[in-house]
């Protein structure tokens, strides 16, 4: 690389203030430092193995089967139940008490007494409880238009039609998947210091991966059993037609006070990508079979551009103006090539000039995709320990804090709060549903239960407090008197040493869009594809082509995220 | 039952908040309780114990009148809470070697994460003492001396707060917490306060995400 001579600057990391836009980090996309794609190139490069020790399901499709993975350490057992839900039953709300499958990662391998505990417990979801020998707690329904037209088809010794698979992508969508000790599951403090679970939500993507194979055996399984019942025999459902479901998932507001309640491991997330992106930025030379990588991967990447799809308006506007930014993409990679010095670092300062964000962000992640030996190892800054950032540092002074609240709330302090507009949203948590919502604090009387979910308005009222203190005065000071700016307090002092902890936008204002939120999320999980339903909620396929457990040794287990190239 | 240390944590910050702490104290009560019940010792209970004593009061009552000369709340009682959250606050007076002392503290052990926090900002352990009881704490690791009676007391006349501290026999924490039916209720009952209510008008307005996707 010293043999390119060149004088520029080395790129600086993005600016918060411009990656931490809302409407930024809601045109995220899917990376090498996803979390579906941490596990599954853990998983091969370790040789797991998987079996399946128990499968118990009758011909009405109610049973229990157990799905292991066995890593170089430690075993996982996907503990599943199938369950006969009357479709009146089938709701993907939070409030639901039936699924049609409800499913447990257990710490191990499970003994006929801890199945018998589970089966007592697991399909009562919030209703039941478990122990620290859970690591999480899911249910699944059925996409009731695909599943029976699988079956029938299987059982009728057809294979189902492509295209409705195409259309619908999953047979069984989760409706919440648990962790972290919820429902008296293991913290994860408990496992987190296992090499397998320091990414975050491994345990998570893990047990969703288990499921999507349980869910494909379940839909062979009912249809060899209607098969038998009519005396023929069922088709076994081709690896291709398989491999191209996943497993849905609804993801509504629950989720979307996530990333304002993890502050520091949210900086780690997007701060773990923006140094990927930095690096790449850095490199003075493309090297061919770079570039070759890239260029194959771009093209599959831009077909899985044509098969995404959504009704909502604010989507669709923007796959509109992506489909444009692939096309412009193309023609620049068709005029200059990548052979140029800094090649990437041209690439990205070019999109940033003529690309929508949706277009720059889906650039960004591609372009970490040849460079795997010089990022991945940023998958093991993902994690948080919130511990040492937690205390108030009281001795920081008044005079300090000032300035670090407009450097990192400037937008806020230049925003009217009187403005009714600016705060006519307020996040709470409902009696009825004991979830978070978003409700509107002119017209419900919901304020005095609003959450701490306002950190711009909150950093604002924070410096109109402390106008009057002298400035040489500890913070510790001013806390004693005001405990109601503790909150506020610590969360500038976290995004004063986690750079990107927080979103530089106004999360109450009538034009929050919470998907924006819940993509940003989702495509650090990996998801692509995203489908926003409304404002309020996303639908999204996790693991669509995705290798299962036992095509794993033998498929990619990186790069199944884009759509294979069709011959000729 | 045994709980998750993340739900005792989840529940402890609704039940704080509920029982008219700000957001920021809360946070605080959470984790703390957290940690106590992460050592063992009854997190829950002291907290629905605190939470029940000063239900609702104004915190000013029960906070340090100054943080000069030994620490006196108000209202002649004083919350281990806010306290504790000062000390915190104060732990570089510790480490130029100022002993914090404080009157009068109700539910004193709840003060000891505070110490926790404080120890692992200055890089070296943090005694917590009062009569029959003294803590040792680097943050990770808690030593307690003293009978359990004086331990959990739930008043002290006199805390003094001091680092570096000696830590004799430190106790890794374990990850498990039992927890006290009746204490976890209450706190349920603090926390229910959070909740709002669900109006007719609050379904009419969509607060919800309204996931229905029987496709």
């Amino acid at each position: 690389m010293s043999d390119v001579q060149d004088t520029r600057e080395l790129p600086a990391l993005r600016d918060p203030s411009i990656v931490m836009r809302l409407s930024r980090l809601g045109c995220f996309h899917q990376s090498r430092l996803s979390f579906m794609r941490i596990l599954t190139r853990r998983m091969k490069r370790e040789n797991w193995r998987f079996d399946r020790p128990v499968i118990d399901i009758d011909a009405a499709g109610i049973g229990h089967a157990v799905y292991s993975a066995h890593g170089p350490d430690h075993s996982y057992s996907l503990v599943a139940f199938a369950h006969d839900l009357p479709a009146e039953q089938r709701s993907d709300r939070v409030i639901a008490e039936a699924w049609d499958c409800t499913f447990t990662l257990f710490d191990g391998i499970p003994t006929a007494e801890d199945i018998t505990r589970l089966a007592q417990n697991v399909p009562l979801q919030e209703a039941g409880r478990v122990t620290g020998a859970e690591l999480s707690v899911s249910r699944a329904n059925r996409s009731v238009r695909l599943w029976e037209h699988m079956v029938s088809s299987l059982a009728a010794g057809q294979q189902p039609d492509a295209d409705q698979i195409e259309a619908v992508g999953y047979l069984m969508r989760t409706t919440a998947v648990y962790g972290s000790g919820k429902l008296g599951a293991a913290d994860r403090e408990m496992i987190a210091e296992r090499a397998e679970f320091t990414a975050p939500f491994q345990v998570e993507m893990l047990s969703v991966y288990l499921t999507r194979a349980f869910v494909r055996d379940l839909v062979q399984h009912m249809a060899n059993a209607r098969a038998d019942g009519a005396g023929k025999t069922a088709a076994q459902l081709g690896p291709a037609l398989a491999r191209s479901l996943g497993i849905g998932n609804s993801t509504g507001l629950g989720m979307a006070p996530f990333l304002l309640n993890h502050p520091v491991l949210f900086s780690n997330w997007v701060s773990a990508r923006e140094q990927a992106l930095q690096r790449v930025r850095s490199l003075a030379v493309a090297r061919p079979a770079e570039i070759a990588c890239f260029q194959d991967l771009f093209a599959r990447n831009r077909l899985s551009v044509v098969n995404w799809r959504s009704e909502h308006g604010a989507q669709r506007e923007k796959l509109t103006a992506l489909t444009g930014d692939v096309a412009l993409i193309a023609k620049r990679l068709a005029d200059r090539g990548l052979a140029q010095p800094y090649p990437w670092d041209g690439l990205y300062r070019w999109s940033t000039k003529v690309l929508s964000v949706e277009g720059q962000e889906w650039l960004v992640s591609l372009m970490l995709e040849p460079y795997g030996d010089l990022v991945d190892d940023l998958a093991g800054e993902l994690s948080a320990d919130n511990t040492a950032t937690f205390r108030i540092a009281g001795a920081m002074t008044v005079a300090r804090l000032r300035e670090v609240l407009q450097q990192i709330y400037g937008w806020a302090l230049d925003t009217d709060w009187k403005l009714p507009a600016n705060t006519a949203r307020a996040w709470y948590v409902s009696e009825e549903k004991l979830e978070p919502r978003l409700g509107q604090r002119f017209e419900e009387p919901i304020e005095q239960y609003e959450q701490p979910l306002a950190p711009g308005r909150d950093a604002s009222q924070l410096f109109a407090a402390l106008a009057h203190w002298p400035g040489e005065t500890p913070i510790a000071e001013f806390l004693l008197r005001h405990p109601e700016h503790r909150h506020s307090v610590r969360r500038a002092q976290i995004a004063n040493r986690a750079p990107y902890a927080e979103i530089r936008d106004n999360t109450i204002s009538d034009t929050v869009l919470p998907i924006d939120m819940l993509r940003c999320k989702l495509a650090f999980f990996g998801a692509m594809h995203f489908d926003p339903r409304s404002d309020r909620w996303v639908r999204i396929c996790m693991y669509g082509n995705a290798p299962y457990p036992e095509e794993l040794s033998a498929r990619d287990g990186d790069f199944w995220v884009y759509p294979e190239q069709q011959e000729g | 039952m045994s709980h998750s240390l993340n739900e005792i944590e989840a529940m402890s910050k609704r039940a704080a908040r509920g029982a008219g702490l700000a957001w920021g104290l809360a946070e605080e009560a959470a984790k703390g309780t957290r940690w106590l019940s992460a050592f063992s010792f009854p997190g829950v209970e002291l907290l629905a114990g605190l939470l029940t004593l000063n239900d609702r009061l104004p915190a000013v009552d029960f906070s340090p009148a100054t943080l000069e000369g030994c620490w006196k709340a108000p209202a002649g009682r004083m919350s281990s809470l806010i306290a504790g959250a000062a000390m915190s606050d104060c732990a570089m007076r510790m480490a130029a070697g100022q002993e914090i002392e404080m009157e009068n503290l109700c539910f004193p052990l709840l003060a000891v994460p505070f110490a926790g926090g404080a120890a692992l900002r200055l890089g070296q352990p943090v005694s917590v003492s009062w009569q029959g009881a003294q803590f040792a704490t680097d943050g990770q690791r808690l030593c307690a001396q003293g009978d359990r009676k004086a331990l959990l007391s739930d008043r002290a006349r006199r805390v003094i707060c001091a680092a570096p501290a000696e830590m004799q026999g430190p106790v890794a924490p374990v990850q498990r917490a039992e927890v006290s039916v009746q204490a976890w209720a209450q706190l349920a009952e603090f926390a229910r306060r959070t909740y709002a209510p669900a109006t007719e008008s609050s379904r009419l307005l969509g607060a919800g995400a309204d996931l229905d996707d029987n496709e």
